[in-house]
């Protein structure tokens, strides 16, 4: 087994917004590595970044955002300092490519689907005429379209939802990139259609070696799709490890309080588990560990100095301070122990 | 920035590694919000310094429109002048002390006449969008509220719809022959359709929104509902008929004026005095009859104009911070 | 697309049916000084009640009514009492009606061009000076009257650009300044519907995933941004018909160019009921007719209204 290539490497990012005069502080120093080949899962709750996160890979932040500080290392190059949309066009489609949350707003209403997968060819393959519409049709056809040649000339809204998320899949996978990026692909979907979804995304991440990040809240997408976990949570990536490590040996609070919060967890009569109070003001500074407040089991430090990233092991590590050695023992919570015995329901 | 320790192991309290004391209360502070929809509403609009200062100026113009022929030595609006040395119509005088705005071709003042002018115009602007309004929130909320007759009501507005209302206008005042009521009857008659439709679609989404559903799951009575989801919209919208309705209103009086169909000449009506003015402005020396009754007008129309596109855009709550 | 537009019709000549019949129903109520032309005073009592019984003005309202279709039908709109007195409506129109059409066509186009260059010329400096000007113009036209703008317009231009005052047929430069004002209204109707409408698109997901494909910021403005604009700018149309008809009311009569526009006018300061009458009729079919090519235009670039038939109202 070949030592993991670092495709991209994040370090210590800082974004910032400004909304109507204050500023925001969306992205807390928040570090990553993402190796080539695997599937990558970004877990957390909504606010918590997640997507802003993945947007400054591609330049994508809103006009009021900026990055502030921190590296995001591809290739050689640091994409942080990119700014012109010269720069951006190199690696927009080309290098990285996003598939959004909602198929419904996705898509152009008034464009046909075809012309619409045509643009991502002929700006990534350099197809123009009929070899660029052979191609729409075979790459309908990866994604599962049926009746491609009809399809092509159909407009979205005659689609249906997972249609429509395969043909958005389908505009990603056309611009050959080599990482992908998944923002929430299947929330908008039914129950049935995720499945198809996830086993869609596995097959063409096999067929074109793509590197996939997972952007989800929902723990049980992570559990099928993900090689690597990170958690997220006010701007900041607590912990990072395989699915192993995150799911069976969770060690920031916050993971627990995550994992806690499956309902397959849950006994039967007993009320669901459930995180008390609300994620921290962006707009103010934060001192020490943003979770402390929510923490029960929360020490004084992690209301005073911010933990660094303690390494659980080669694959693992956390920014908590009960992996500090002078930190007292804090017992796991119990149900989140049965995680590994309960593991097929999740 | 909270300290980022540069070598962890060094100059921390060992104290510090025990167990904090668990603060519900604090875990609750991120999400507080002490929104309120007319403070907010207010806030965003005094951000607007243009509008906020075209409020004052219509204020201090309404003001003295309502003060002015109590003020001392103002002059009558009708009543002819008579030069004091040769006993003949003050004719075509132009501004001095006496006469702030000068005389018209007959030798009335032109002062009072404007203010006179902008009284009445004020009047049919505001009945008229008074009266639309009412009519029109009716109409809209029966159209919107009642499901059964929503699909009469709309074949019915998409064939009022496509009436010219100018036409409409200028028929309907030929043949009531003009007035001040015949004016506001029409100006009504062609302006609730707008309302209507605006109250309708408003209504339309409200009704169907998920906060009015979970309010009434909630056991939200019908007038709670009524007073707390949707007046503050329909509020809103009526005063920003209102305040849109003036220049339309005077827009509307100046063309009928115009075409021969406007108020009568012993009624002053900004309209009439514009016209007036028109009937001299090729001559040089007396433009000022054009031009003091095109100014006052143009800064009426103006300040309502921009003043009520603020508010109804303060009023949006997407406009809130 | 065919059900759509056969509906449409129906619909147009529905309301046609209802505004004719209505109007002329209110006509029956215009002041019957109109009917009896000069020298009406000296007319007794008997005389006039002759003149009205030959008008069919005295007859039981349904045969009236019955009456009027019958002779529109064969393209008899009246004759003219004041204005052209024993003339037929239809001769007098005739040589009016190029004059109205040109100045409305072109002034239409005008606003159309300028007003959606200016819109996008907006709503891409967002905020600096473009769309602050763009803003002022905008307010300024929306706020005050036409008719006090267009004098203004009148008065100043010709001075400083030594254009002609009134219209003459042989100056096709005299053309100019009645196109140019009946346009700013228009114009700023479309400027402020194309730079909202793109401002509100560039929001939009979709517009976020063309930039994510990687296509180049002026390749997503034209191809999606703008080839969508124009689909609500088709709904705008049928408004900026109306008030290119309001408009030539006023211009016509103002620059003296011998259009229907000032026929009307003219019809009612002299209270020509039957040149009134014909040109109210005229002028409401019009709009009507606008209005559901606007609508029409719509379905054609809308693919969502062609196979779905939601008519979406203005």
């Amino acid at each position: 087994m070949e030592a993991p290539v670092s495709i991209l490497s994040v370090k210590d990012l800082v974004i910032r917004f400004n909304l109507r005069g204050k500023t925001l502080t969306a992205i807390r120093e928040a570090s990553m590595e993402l190796y080539k080949g695997e599937s990558l899962a970004i877990v957390g709750e909504s606010g918590s970044g997640k997507s802003v996160f993945t947007k400054a890979f591609m330049g994508l932040l809103d006009k009021n955002g900026w990055i502030d500080s921190g590296s995001i290392l591809y290739k050689g190059k640091d994409l942080a300092r990119y700014k012109t949309e010269k720069d951006w066009l190199k690696i927009r489609g080309k290098e990285i490519a996003m598939v959004f949350q909602d198929p419904m707003t996705s898509l152009n209403p008034l464009k046909t689907v075809g012309k619409q997968v045509q643009e991502a060819i002929e700006l990534h393959q350099g197809l123009k005429g009929e070899a660029a519409k052979h191609a729409v049709v075979s790459i309908l056809t990866d994604v599962g379209i049926s009746e491609p040649e009809k399809r092509y000339n159909q407009y979205p809204f005659e689609f249906s939802g997972g249609m429509r998320q395969r043909v958005v899949i389908a505009i990603a996978i056309a611009c050959r990139p080599e990482v992908l990026i998944c923002d929430e692909p299947t929330t908008a979907l039914d129950v049935t259609i995720q499945a198809q979804i996830l086993q869609l995304l596995k097959s063409l991440q096999e067929k074109y070696n793509l590197t996939i990040i997972y952007i989800t809240h929902d723990l049980g997408v992570v559990a099928h799709v993900a090689d690597r976990v990170a958690v997220m949570y006010a701007g900041d990536i607590v912990e990072i490890g395989t699915s192993e490590d995150i799911f069976f040996d969770p060690q920031h609070p916050y993971t627990w309080a995550l994992l806690s919060s499956l309902p397959q967890l849950g006994e039967k009569g007993e009320p669901l588990y459930t995180i008390y109070g609300t994620p921290p003001n962006l707009f103010k500074e934060i001192k020490g560990d943003a979770f402390a407040p929510r923490n029960p089991k929360a020490l004084k430090i992690d209301f005073v100095h911010r933990p660094p990233y303690f390494d659980v092991s080669e694959t693992h590590k956390a920014k908590t301070w009960l992996l500090d050695p002078r930190a007292p023992k804090v017992e796991r919570p119990k149900s989140i122990e049965a995680i590994r015995a309960k593991w097929e329901v999740v | 920035m909270s300290s980022v320790l540069k070598k962890p192991n060094d100059r921390i309290d060992e104290t510090l590694f025990t167990l904090a004391e668990y603060d519900a209360r604090a875990a609750e502070l991120g999400g507080y919000s002490n929104y309120s929809y007319w403070r907010s509403t207010w806030q965003v609009f005094l951000k607007n310094r243009v509008a906020f200062a075209l409020l004052i100026i219509i204020l201090v113009l309404l003001f003295f429109t309502v003060i002015q022929p109590y003020l001392p030595n103002q002059k009558l609006p009708n009543e002819i002048y008579l030069d004091p040395a040769t006993k003949m119509q003050l004719r075509n005088h132009p501004p001095d002390a006496e006469y702030w705005f000068g005389t018209n071709s007959i030798g009335q003042d032109l002062w009072a006449r404007i203010w006179s002018g902008t009284r009445t115009s004020l009047y049919i602007g505001v009945v008229v969008g008074f009266l639309t309004a009412l009519i029109g929130i009716i109409v809209g909320a029966i159209w919107g509220y009642v499901r059964k007759l929503e699909h009469l009501f709309t074949e019915i507005y998409n064939i009022f719809d496509n009436i010219p209302t100018t036409v409409i206008l200028v028929l309907l005042t030929y043949i009531m022959r003009p007035s001040l009521s015949t004016l506001i009857f029409a100006m009504c008659i062609t302006g609730w359709l707008t309302v209507a439709r605006q109250i309708r679609n408003l209504i339309v989404i409200i009704r169907d929104q998920e906060y009015n559903l979970a309010s009434r799951c909630l056991g939200t009575s019908t007038a709670r509902v009524i007073t707390k989801n949707l007046l503050p919209y329909l509020v809103s919208v009526i005063m920003l008929r209102i305040a849109l309705a003036i220049p339309i209103a005077i827009g509307m009086e100046v063309f009928l004026t115009y075409i021969g169909l406007g108020l009568p000449v012993d009624i002053p009506s900004l309209g009439n005095l514009i016209n007036e003015g028109r009937l001299v402005m090729m001559s040089p020396s007396l433009r000022y009859q054009l031009f003091f009754p095109a100014i006052v007008l143009s800064v009426i129309t103006i300040s309502f104009y921009v003043m009520g596109n603020a508010f109804g855009d303060a009023a949006d709550p997407r406009n809130h911070v | 697309m065919l059900k759509y537009s056969l509906k449409r019709i129906l619909q147009s000549a529905l309301t046609l049916f209802i505004v004719v019949t209505v109007v002329f129903l209110l006509m029956r109520l215009m002041p019957e000084e109109g009917y009896f032309g000069v020298g009406s005073d000296k007319l007794d009592h008997v005389q006039k009640e002759n003149i009205l019984r030959s008008y069919g003005l005295r007859d039981p309202m349904h045969i009236q009514l019955k009456n009027f279709y019958i002779r529109l039908l064969r393209g008899d709109m009246g004759t003219s009492i004041i204005y052209r007195p024993k003339v037929p409506v239809s001769v007098i129109l005739k040589g009016k009606v190029y004059y109205s059409l040109y100045l409305g066509l072109a002034s239409i186009g005008v606003s159309l061009v300028f007003g959606i260059g200016l819109g996008i010329l907006m709503s891409q400096y967002k905020g600096k000076l473009w769309d602050k000007l763009g803003t002022v113009y905008i307010v300024v036209i929306n706020a005050v009257p036409a008719a006090v703008y267009y004098l203004f317009i009148q008065l100043y231009t010709t001075e400083w650009f030594k254009l002609p005052i009134l219209f003459d047929v042989d100056k096709p430069v005299s053309w100019i300044l009645p196109i140019v004002s009946m346009s700013l209204g228009s114009m700023a109707g479309y400027a402020m519907w194309m730079r909202r409408y793109m401002v509100d698109e560039l929001n939009k997901d979709y517009i976020r995933l063309a930039r994510a494909k990687g296509l180049k910021n002026s390749a997503v403005m034209v191809r999606h941004v703008m080839r969508n604009a124009f689909v609500p700018m088709a709904q705008y149309l049928p408004t900026s018909i109306l008030l290119t008809i309001a408009g030539s009311l006023y211009i016509e009569y103002l620059y003296s160019i011998p259009g229907m526009g000032g026929l009307l006018i003219d019809a009612i300061q002299r209270q020509d009921n039957p040149l009134v009458q014909a040109l109210v009729l005229i002028y409401s079919a019009v709009s009507i007719i606008g209005l559901f090519m606007g609508d029409l235009l719509m379905a054609l670039c809308d693919p969502r209204i062609k196979l779905e038939h939601q008519g979406g109202s203005r």
